[in-house]
């Protein structure tokens, strides 16, 4: 009676296998929403330390011209404009150097030559900022210095000259991808047509791409916008609006070296401290913006997997 | 004709260029600290503690920097990627993790300098530590991983798992033994990258973990570390000295580790390819 | 061999390697057994502090560190610079335990203080005296005489008053002037313009360049025609020219030595100080480093530094 009343039957195995594998489940579920809930601890607790200074200096914090923390002025236009005067200035550069070089290596060179090139352009993009920043601190701001004669070497140009190199990857990575995926038989026709490699470049594969090639733009900038170290080393931090805005010869300061170089210095609770945290807010916000409508260009493109 | 033949070779020529100017950069970076740095560079040099001129410490304390940012980092990476590709495949949640991952990676180093300050040094009493470093990079290094795991995981072929399932074996079986030793290469091939990625951060743990000068190497995690970043930072903006041999042979280590690192990602990730015919 | 041989033998190799950074690093590192022989006395002996701020009182501080972890291997001290400003900043949030600081508390950082109940006790340690300083090519005309300069006259140059070196004085360079700056915690900065701005009710002029320590600040200067900046004297070497000042027009104009510090003659002179949160504790690694500091030892390393001892050196 009692062995056949609680046999191991498949049943209760398959039974018990469901459970644990409903367990793991649940558990990875858990484990994979620690992301999303590291993303909101990063919004709520910069967002917090950064409300003092938004309520307390409002729009003057955005659109104030002056910022000397010194004298307790702490108005970030210098800053905003600071940085994209160099982020602005870099893709300058780097949009037709990047453009450019994604098209010759996926159409012009044959794979084997073309992917290696493309990994060391893409070995560029991993090399540590403060590399470039010594080596722009170093080669570059001198040369700057004395070509356009101005005795401080540190200055927009200079910030964007670094900064075109350091986003120039990005940009021919995924525009490299993109045109690679565009369909072949796009190609094909066009070339069936009788049109040369250009004109089939041209009217074909660039239009088809132009979603992801302006995606990967973008991607570049926002890298661009945030990016501290290299900038903090050869832009001046002079925080002044040029005269006129567009002189690149001028020293400038950005938003995040400010933070970089004032954070080390502010005491917890000061408003200065809280000040750094809005300019995070701003920068979060710019951030954000530019990598979302990327997100979506790529959705457009034709590509099969999520990449970051 | 001859026109457009002569256009074409203009053309390519002309496209040419940018390519040669970036792989010359990139050879000039190379050669100005290779240059510059050997000349200062020495096994002593490596080995003498930082009080008395080296840079033993430093680099012990970017290894240990980096071991512990990873070992947090990789399995929340990997398991986030194993849920998303295998049970949570174009659901809703799957989509607001992947939104979450894609936000995370697009925020700014010093953000998560400010994070890491507000969150693990004051809120969670951590300080100035090695442990918030490791919190602090872990975060950063996260996306990375789980986009290289997706990647590797989703490109399993089908047909493997379903002659595991045929043969019996149940989801968590065909995981463990079919899915993630076929993706391993591409998931290794993540967490060097991600790695490499924090190798060279001096942003995020400047505030958050390091110092220019101490005694010896952090005897817990609750005390802070130095590391090649920070010193070489130290080294060149906050306190610069007259000669920069000592800099040049810092910014020459740091180099060597990033590049070696991407490298054997990169032979990595071109014997996936191969094995998989992608 | 395989590649993917190759890759798990480079995540072993990392791993190797930090294992083994884990079990040499304490080995290299100090580690005699001095607690053993003083059982009474060794509590002091294990503790570790950090030392941050002044990056002018950075060099004593850095170097009386080293002497004493030298002479005592057990204990950890950290020395940071980073500005007077984040001294006074890490020594109320608790992360430090001795602040170094050029100049004494703001009025804000006073009242952080009394909010958090911390209560700033300073020691001064050193005198020293501002030089301000400018590049070369500003002096190459005035054929080998100093350039001599009122305390107004500085001010004038860093609030822009005066934008170019000819409307200082006719003899020099008609060129644009280039204003190097400390961050705004420096202590260095808060005496300098307490004596050139203030006093005239100047304020920096927005286009001055910020630099984050005494040392940049000198190799701004130096490296960048027709530039001015400040320094302590500490750091006065290489290809700055230091500028003559004096108090006011129709005084005499002195050169930032020791000798016109010590004096009085020299009209920017300061303390050095380190900031402790309250009395430290007698037997304590605090009150051990700060007593080390000011004794002949260390007093010898503060004029090792190019500052002015304030108590007797070893061997007076």
């Amino acid at each position: 009676m009692g062995i056949i009343s609680n046999p191991p039957s498949l049943l209760n195995i398959i039974d018990f296998m469901k459970k644990k594998g409903a367990i793991i489940e649940i558990v990875l579920a858990i484990v994979s929403l620690s992301s999303v809930l590291i993303l909101i601890l990063i919004v709520v607790f910069v967002f917090n330390e950064a409300l003092p200074a938004l309520l307390f200096l409002g729009p003057r914090l955005i659109l104030g011209g002056k910022w000397a923390p010194y004298y307790e002025e702490y108005g970030a236009l210098p800053l905003i404009l600071g940085s994209l005067l160099v982020v602005l200035g870099s893709a300058l550069i780097a949009v037709p150097l990047g453009v450019l070089s994604a098209i010759f290596l996926t159409e012009y060179l044959p794979r084997s030559l073309g992917e290696p090139l493309r990994s060391i352009i893409e070995l560029l993009g991993t090399i540590p900022s403060i590399i470039y920043g010594f080596l722009g601190m170093i080669f570059i701001a001198p040369v700057i210095s004395n070509l356009f004669e101005v005795p401080l070497g540190k200055t927009a140009l200079t910030g964007s000259i670094v900064l075109s190199i350091m986003i120039v990857p990005t940009i021919v990575s995924i525009s490299s991808e993109v045109i690679a995926s565009v369909p072949k038989e796009y190609k094909m026709a066009a070339l069936a047509l009788g049109a040369t490699k250009w004109q089939c470049i041209k009217s074909v594969i660039l239009p088809t791409a132009m979603p992801g090639i302006f995606a990967s733009i973008l991607l570049a900038l926002g890298r661009a916008i945030g990016e501290t170290i290299a900038v903090l080393m050869v832009c001046g931090c002079v925080p002044i609006i040029p005269s006129p805005p567009w002189n690149y010869l001028s020293p400038v300061h950005t938003l995040t070296s400010a933070i970089a170089l004032d954070m080390g210095e502010v005491a917890i609770g000061s408003l200065h401290y809280h000040v750094l945290f809005g300019l995070g807010v701003i920068l979060m916000l710019i951030t954000f913006t530019v990598n979302t409508i990327a997100d979506i260009l790529l959705k457009k493109a034709p590509r099969s997997v999520i990449r970051v | 004709m001859k026109k457009y033949r002569f256009l074409e070779k203009f053309i390519f020529i002309s496209l040419s260029l940018p390519v040669t100017a970036l792989i010359l950069c990139f050879l000039w970076i190379l050669v100005s600290i290779g240059v510059e740095g050997v000349k200062s560079l020495s096994w002593k040099f490596l080995i003498t503690s930082v009080m008395d001129g080296g840079i033993f410490e430093s680099i012990v304390g970017t290894l240990y920097m980096l071991g512990g940012a990873v070992t947090i980092a990789t399995p929340i990476g990997v398991a986030t990627a194993v849920y998303l590709a295998e049970y949570a495949k174009g659901g809703k949640i799957a989509r607001i993790i992947i939104q979450a991952i894609h936000n995370i990676a697009g925020i700014p180093s010093i953000i998560f300098g400010l994070f890491g300050y507000t969150f693990f040094c004051t809120f969670l009493g951590f300080g100035i530590s090695l442990l918030s470093g490791w919190l602090t990079l872990a975060c950063m290094i996260l996306p990375i991983i789980v986009s290289g795991s997706y990647e590797a995981i989703s490109m399993v072929p089908l047909s493997f798992k379903k002659a595991a399932i045929a043969l019996g074996a149940s989801k968590l079986r065909v995981i463990r033994d079919v899915v993630i030793p076929t993706a391993a290469p591409g998931i290794a091939t993540s967490i060097i990258l991600g790695i490499s990625r924090v190798a060279g951060e001096t942003a995020a743990i400047l505030f958050t973990s390091c110092v220019y000068l101490t005694n010896g190497l952090p005897s817990n995690p609750l005390q802070p570390v130095m590391t090649l970043t920070y010193n070489l930072f130290g080294m060149l903006v906050a306190t610069p000295r007259d000669s920069l041999g000592d800099a040049f042979a810092m910014a020459l280590v740091l180099l060597m580790i990033v590049i070696v690192l991407n490298t054997f990602a990169y032979f990595m990730r071109i014997y996936y390819r191969r094995r998989w015919n992608i | 061999m395989k590649t993917s041989t190759l890759a798990l033998i480079s995540l072993l190799s990392f791993v190797l390697g930090t294992v083994v950074g884990l079990i040499i690093g304490p080995i290299i590192s100090p580690q005699t057994p001095q607690t053993r022989a003083f059982p009474e006395d060794s509590a002091w002996r294990k503790e570790s502090i950090r030392v941050v701020g002044s990056t002018t009182v950075l060099p004593i501080g850095s170097e009386c560190a080293k002497a004493f972890m030298k002479k005592y291997k057990t204990v950890k001290i950290t020395v940071e610079g980073g500005g007077s400003g984040r001294g006074y900043k890490e020594l109320i949030d608790g992360v430090c335990q001795i602040g170094m600081a050029s100049r004494p508390p703001k009025e804000k950082e006073l009242e952080l203080a009394r909010k958090k109940g911390v209560f700033l006790v300073l020691h001064k340690i050193a005198v020293d005296a501002i030089a301000i300083v400018v590049h070369p090519s500003v002096v190459e005309r005035l054929g080998g005489e100093p350039l001599k300069l009122t305390l107004e006259d500085v001010g004038k140059i860093f609030a822009g008053k005066y934008t170019r070196w000819s409307e200082v004085d006719p003899r020099l360079p008609d060129e644009e002037i280039v204003v190097f700056t400390r961050e705004h915690g420096s202590g260095t900065r808060d005496t300098f313009e307490k004596f050139c701005l203030k006093p005239f009710g100047l304020k920096l002029k927005p286009g001055a360049s910020e630099v984050p320590s005494n040392p940049t600040m000198r190799l701004s200067v130096e490296k960048t025609p027709y530039s001015i900046g400040y320094l302590g004297m500490g750091f006065l070497k290489g290809g700055v020219v230091a500028v003559h000042l004096a108090e006011k027009k129709g005084e005499l104009y002195y050169e930032p030595t020791r000798e016109n510090a010590i004096a009085g003659i020299y009209p920017i002179v300061r303390y050095l100080y380190l900031v402790t949160n309250g009395i430290p504790e007698s037997g304590s690694l605090i009150d051990r480093f700060i007593d080390f500091v000011k004794s002949p030892e260390g007093q010898s390393i503060v004029e090792k530094c190019g500052f002015i001892a304030m108590y007797p050196r070893q061997g007076d």
